[in-house]
């Protein structure tokens, strides 16, 4: 006891938030409706029409005038600011492993990756483990939550939302007073630039985008949070008749 | 009596071993048959790719498709609760229809061959079915893990990087029929046929 009265409170905090993400999750608790229904498909044809206008355009100009290896190295930078919420999280989650993978590449990339500009840690293996606040909090066990369509930003659900304002915001942290407000507009940029194709497939594939959007959206959520390996029963039982 | 009915429980007891015995073989062959049936699609869509007509890879992949794929299943479980009012008419119509879709949209997207590769990790048995989980190799893109869930013998559900495409088309396909009605859904179809076709 008197141990544990000598250590921070922090470490006890981080401790037990550790031992709870632990906690093993059940695939058939995930129960994430569309509450807002008619909110969000206000709010996606306001985002389309924005995208459609604005966005796309801007984004098809970037992919074409810009070339590959000069894309890959903006998408790669970003990433590599973004590294250390993944750190963060993976140790909230009691991944201890995971969190020194995204610690290792952060600290290769920032130095021999020329400031995240190369994937050094990728080509050695050490791969992005892409673990975010929203996936902690389901590992904490909200699991339940409403979808939500933000306009302009997209896709998310109450539990994710905390996780994509963070995201947004990440690089602007690590870089400080050394941010400028430009780079804000190369990360949407290069990263609409990069959604091109899946677009185009969604525009080709989907009868409803809305609808196709949401359910993609919270199946690639679920393979996320599972990191990799959502319950294969799911896939059967989901479909019975 | 009692000897008797020793008799019948030794019996039995005989021929749950025998069964026991046959039994490990099926799982085995079940495995073997599941990843039988993806590869030869892939080896088909392989083939299709190097085809320049639209026409001609429609041609080559129909008859594929309809081998390896369960297609009134996807059918059913698309459409839910809609597919029970159906006549055996109009589910008919609707499952010639998303067959027709599906071919159109595997020729639509695989129309040229750049050195893609489908590799079969490995297969897995679970409780209702089978799941073959691959890789597609691309030279110069990221590959796609593609794992194909398998039930009675054919495809049902294709998983591409965790997203379900039978969640997916579920999802749509309800929400037209809730906000629009059946027939638009038919209209829809018909639609994304002829774009896919019109691409080319």
């Amino acid at each position: 006891m008197s141990l544990l009265k000598g250590l921070p409170r922090g470490c006890l905090l981080l401790g037990l938030v550790c031992c709870t993400g632990c906690a093993s999750l059940k695939g058939g608790s995930f129960k994430e409706g569309d509450r807002h229904e008619e909110f969000n498909r206000a709010s996606f044809r306001l985002s389309e029409a924005v995208d459609e206008r604005v966005m796309a355009p801007a984004a098809r100009g970037y992919d074409r005038i810009v070339p590959g290896p000069v894309k890959r190295g903006v998408l790669n930078a970003f990433r590599n600011l973004r590294g250390l919420d993944s750190a963060l999280n993976g140790l909230l989650q009691g991944k201890i492993d995971s969190a020194a993978t995204d610690l290792a590449r952060f600290g290769v990339n920032s130095s021999l990756g020329l400031l995240g500009w190369f994937d050094v840690a990728g080509w050695w293996k050490l791969e992005d483990q892409q673990e975010d606040l929203g996936q902690t909090l389901a590992v904490w066990g909200v699991t339940g939550s409403s979808y939500l369509y933000v306009p302009l930003l997209g896709p998310t659900t109450w539990r994710d939302l905390p996780s994509m304002l963070v995201s947004n915001v990440m690089p602007r942290l690590v870089l400080g007073p050394n941010y400028h407000w430009s780079l804000s507009g190369l990360d949407v940029l290069g990263t609409r630039a990069d959604f091109l194709t899946a677009t185009q497939l969604r525009d080709s594939s989907a009868l409803d985008p809305y609808a196709f959007t949401r359910d993609a959206y919270l199946q690639r959520r679920k393979f996320l949070i599972f990191d990799g390996n959502p319950p294969l029963e799911d896939f059967f039982n989901d479909f019975d008749d | 009596m009692p000897f008797a009915s020793d008799t019948r429980r030794q019996l039995a007891l005989f021929g749950m071993a025998l069964l026991a015995l046959c039994f490990p073989s099926a799982p085995a062959a079940g495995e073997d048959s599941a990843q039988g049936v993806t590869e030869q699609f892939h080896k088909v869509l392989l083939q299709a790719a190097g085809l320049e007509m639209i026409g001609e890879r429609e041609a080559l992949l129909g008859p594929a498709i309809a081998d390896a794929f369960n297609v009134e299943r996807i059918a059913s479980v698309s459409l839910g609760r809609t597919w029970k009012g159906l006549s055996e008419a109009e589910r008919t119509e609707f499952t010639e229809l998303l067959a027709a879709l599906i071919v159109a949209t595997y020729a639509d997207r695989f129309d040229q061959y750049t050195g893609q590769r489908f590799v079969t990790d490995r297969v897995e048995a679970v409780r209702t079915g089978f799941v073959v989980y691959t890789t597609l190799e691309r030279p110069g893109n990221s590959s796609v893990s593609l794992n194909y869930f398998l039930r009675d013998g054919g495809i049902f559900n294709v998983v591409a990087d965790g997203v379900s495409d039978l969640s997916l088309r579920r999802a749509d396909y309800n929400s037209i029929v809730k906000r629009e009605g059946y027939p638009s859904l038919l209209a829809h179809l018909r639609n994304k046929i002829k774009q896919a076709r019109d691409r080319q």
